[in-house]
């Protein structure tokens, strides 16, 4: 964990290890496809919701690609000429097919200013340390009138998870730490993109739910994704075995259904926003308007 | 090392960048980098895949 890499580029500041994510996304690559339930379901959704803006986007770049999930479902659909796959993870870029691959940071983006139609991304941008500056990236890659489209976990995923964790760890090892990421919360979204520079803003979520046979089912499937918790301020030494056990006891506890299996909330954020572009309907500014408002008010004009 | 020079397409270097600085990269083909000469910095290309990670790319020496 050097606060500087070896070129002296960057100290990394924010609770996410980026070098202990790619290494996590790296060792999840090669059985990607059997823990890629979350992932296909949102590129299917997000797929939907740019089906709905009726425009073409000939460059686009899939930023957090994984194994080239969401490319499937993009492919000769809105406009797409050319779709650049990125992710942070060589193993994972290697598995996707495409002629347009690169292996690239979301806090880093090595894309030229004006150049894109489209960016998209699907369940990566939460892993992020510095969200507003990735967005300025963003939208700086965009050409005027250009989409920014994604869709992140959210700060209410995983709260069965989290609950079952604290109540394990404070019954076994007299205390907790901070084990999920702190997600970034829906209330704030908007205005990041805003300070971003993004015209028209969106932001809206929804919930998947899905149900595991227990707990440690669903820790396995998270380490499988490369979602596992890549805190900073992770414990040293592993989690101890009984803590994880106890934990999985409190989770069917608390959440189990009838049949003893037990649900894993996620909250998907969707983030839309677009290079401005004078095309775009905007607000006038204060002071501008011609009509008095006294007059209006009693109808004379 | 040459032999995987036909895997970089052209129009994917068209819109590459130095992460760090921004600027216009220079393809060295012979050595498959990708150099950032105002960061100093060359990003190496792996199997056609640019691997453009600051952390990743080589410190290019003053001369």
């Amino acid at each position: 964990m050097a606060e500087t890499t070896p070129n002296g580029a960057k100290a990394e500041i924010g609770p996410f290890d980026r070098v202990q994510l790619r290494r996590r996304r790296d060792r999840a690559a090669a059985n990607f496809n059997a823990h890629s339930f979350l992932l296909d379901e949102v590129s299917l959704r997000l797929t939907e919701r740019l089906d709905d803006i009726k425009r073409s986007f000939p460059l686009a770049v899939d930023l957090g690609c994984h194994d080239g999930r969401l490319a499937r479902h993009l492919s000769g659909r809105s406009g797409i000429k050319r779709l650049v796959q990125c992710d942070i993870s060589r193993a994972l870029v290697s598995e996707a097919k495409g002629p347009y691959r690169v292996v690239a940071d979301e806090e880093w983006l090595p894309f030229a200013g004006e150049r894109l139609d489209l960016i998209i991304s699907a369940l990566s941008l939460h892993w992020v340390n510095d969200l507003p500056g990735a967005l300025i990236q963003i939208r700086r890659a965009l050409r005027p009138d250009g989409l920014f489209l994604a869709a992140m976990l959210g700060g209410d995923s995983l709260t069965e998870l989290r609950q079952a964790l604290v109540r394990g760890e404070s019954e076994l090892q007299g205390g907790i730490s901070p084990r999920i990421a702190p997600f970034v919360e829906i209330r704030d979204l908007g205005a990041l993109l805003q300070r971003a520079g993004f015209a028209l803003p969106v932001v809206d979520s929804d919930t998947i739910t899905v149900t595991y046979p227990d707990a440690l089912a669903l820790m396995r499937d998270l380490r499988g994704m490369g979602e596992n918790n890549i805190l900073r301020a992770r414990q040293r030494h592993f989690t101890r075995r009984s803590t994880l056990f106890t934990a999985a006891e409190h989770y069917r506890e608390m959440f189990g259904d009838v049949e003893g299996r037990i649900p894993a909330t996620f909250q998907v954020l969707y983030l839309a926003g677009w290079s401005p572009h004078a095309s775009q309907q905007q607000a006038l500014k204060p002071g501008s308007g011609e009509m008095n408002l006294a007059e209006a008010l009693n109808g004379e004009t | 090392m040459n032999d995987t020079s036909a895997g970089v397409d052209p129009k994917l270097l068209e819109i590459l960048v130095c992460p760090v600085s921004k600027e216009p990269l220079r393809y060295d083909a012979e050595n498959q980098e990708l150099i950032s000469d105002k960061a100093k910095l060359a990003y190496p290309i792996r199997d056609g895949i640019p691997i453009m990670l600051p952390d990743e790319a080589r410190t290019l020496d003053n001369d």
